[in-house]
């Protein structure tokens, strides 16, 4: 279901009459500066996204800014986070949509959304318990230990969806070579354009893949 | 002509070509990603702290604080991005040596890297070190660091395939002026980048067939040299408002400003290392 209307998203939409007529998608990514500029923003987002939102969580965490007051920090601080988080999204859904059938492929790309699934559900859960008493430790250098936590769990899931993000480029698990069984599960290579090929029934017949 | 250290060391490409297979870099090449990965983290620690540093000094940001203790909080982290970038840098570029021997972009970014030191370590640090005070020693590294920086914007400007990522340059120059322009300005300026990008949408995508290259570039060209002009005129217009600060206080804004630019313009360059 998924991947059928990702196929339509990938090669019908947007697609023109004539046999050399693109999708949209297709010309997004066949485009000669687009792609490049809607990728390098996504990368450059990261400055301000990431960059930002790092020192927030070593604030609460206490390792830097112990002066600063947490409220005051967030306050200055949060809506750059959350501008830089609007263009990662609108410039990540742009990539997304350039290649959707090697996202939806892609082990990377899926351990990506749960990290992501799991920073957001992190900010909810911060809001939620943390932020209530915010004011009786808002001035303290160290936070409360859950707070500490939180923190801790929100930094490495964004540190995950960029380590993530940057392994999606490279081709080690792609559909149609020789990988685990495990991941061709994952990736739902079977279903792929490229099939499943299984690392270890390959070394048993003694082949090496393509 | 192209400029890049092929063409300008010629003599170097033996030497260039056997750097892959010299220590450390064949225990690196088969772990690139990771190095990758560890450079775009040093990435995001250098872009946070740029950020908040200068936009202080720029008079935005966390205005709450003296630049002195946004200085003393951001400094060892600072540093540790700079040292990430760097190593990190030198390690996958001597694995990856032939190609950025030939590539214009890492010319930019070279001279970037050295712009964007010159600036924080010269200027911008000792400036928010001393709450904004600008001494004739910032002063002079300030125009050295510029300099350095307006040269790699108009190498950047020459890459052929390369120039579009100077848009990146735009675009963060743009958010930052959007930033610091006082309300009622805000509006007309924010006005202004609409016109001036939905016209080159408009231009580049109705009246410029799509193929068209010939007409297409110097489109583009012509739009990327008014939204600069836009926007650094805005700029312009901001720091030197009679009623906002004295000239050391402008000066520490225009740092400000261009110490956050500087290092948009090595990580734009660096990005476009790999599309052209």
């Amino acid at each position: 279901m998924i991947r059928e209307f990702l196929v339509w998203l990938q090669d019908q939409w947007g697609k023109g009459a004539g046999d050399t007529a693109q999708s949209w998608s297709q010309q997004l990514l066949g485009s000669l500066n687009l792609w490049g500029l809607v990728e390098g923003t996504h990368l450059l987002s990261l400055m301000l996204f990431a960059g930002t939102i790092l020192f927030v969580d070593l604030r609460l965490i206490g390792a830097t800014f112990q002066r600063t007051p947490v409220s005051v920090l967030s306050r200055r601080i949060l809506p750059m986070t959350v501008f830089g988080f609007g263009f990662m999204v609108i410039t990540g859904a742009a990539l997304f949509f350039a290649k959707p059938l090697f996202y939806y492929h892609n082990i990377w790309f899926r351990a990506k959304l749960i990290f992501l699934a799991l920073a957001l559900v992190n900010i909810v859960i911060f809001h939620l318990r943390a932020h209530r008493n915010q004011q009786v430790w808002d001035l303290l250098p160290k936070p409360p230990t859950e707070t500490r936590i939180l923190a801790a769990i929100s930094l490495a899931s964004w540190l995950l969806v960029i380590i993530l993000g940057r392994f999606m480029a490279y081709s080690w698990f792609d559909c149609g070579k020789p990988i685990p069984h495990w991941v061709n599960l994952v990736q739902e290579c079977k279903t792929s354009e490229h099939g499943a090929v299984d690392a270890s029934a390959m070394a048993a017949i003694g082949g090496t893949g393509s | 002509m192209k400029i890049t250290f092929g063409e300008a060391l010629p003599n170097l490409r033996p030497w260039v070509q056997h750097l892959d297979q010299v220590w450390p870099a064949y225990i690196i090449k088969p772990q690139f990603a990771s190095w990758e990965v560890l450079h775009i983290l040093s990435l995001v620690i250098l872009g946070g702290t740029a950020i908040l540093m200068n936009l202080r000094l720029a008079g935005a940001g966390l205005v709450e604080e003296k630049p002195s203790e946004l200085y003393r909080s951001l400094r060892r982290w600072q540093d540790l991005g700079v040292i990430g970038i760097v190593v990190s840098g030198v390690l996958i570029g001597m694995a990856n040596a032939e190609r950025l021997y030939d590539s214009t972009a890492f010319v930019v970014k070279i001279i970037a890297l050295i712009a964007g030191i010159v600036l924080t370590y010269g200027a911008s640090r000792p400036i928010a070190k001393a709450d904004g005070v600008v001494s004739a020693s910032a002063r002079s590294w300030f125009l050295i660091g510029a300099a350095l920086w307006l040269g790699s914007v108009t190498v950047f400007a020459t890459a052929v395939l390369a120039n579009p990522g100077l848009f990146h340059v735009l675009l963060a120059a743009a958010l930052i002026v959007l930033l610091l322009t006082r309300r009622g300005a805000r509006g007309v300026f924010a006005a202004g980048l609409v016109v001036l990008v939905l016209g080159q949408i408009i231009i580049t995508h109705t009246v410029i067939p799509a193929d068209d290259l010939s007409r297409l570039d110097p489109a583009n060209k012509v739009y990327a040299a008014l939204l600069a002009l836009w926007i650094f005129g805005n700029a312009a217009r901001e720091i030197l408002s009679p009623s906002t600060d004295q000239e050391a206080g402008r000066l520490a804004k225009l740092i400000g400003y261009a110490s956050i630019l500087v290092w948009v313009t090595a990580a734009a360059a660096g990005r476009w290392i790999a599309f052209a």
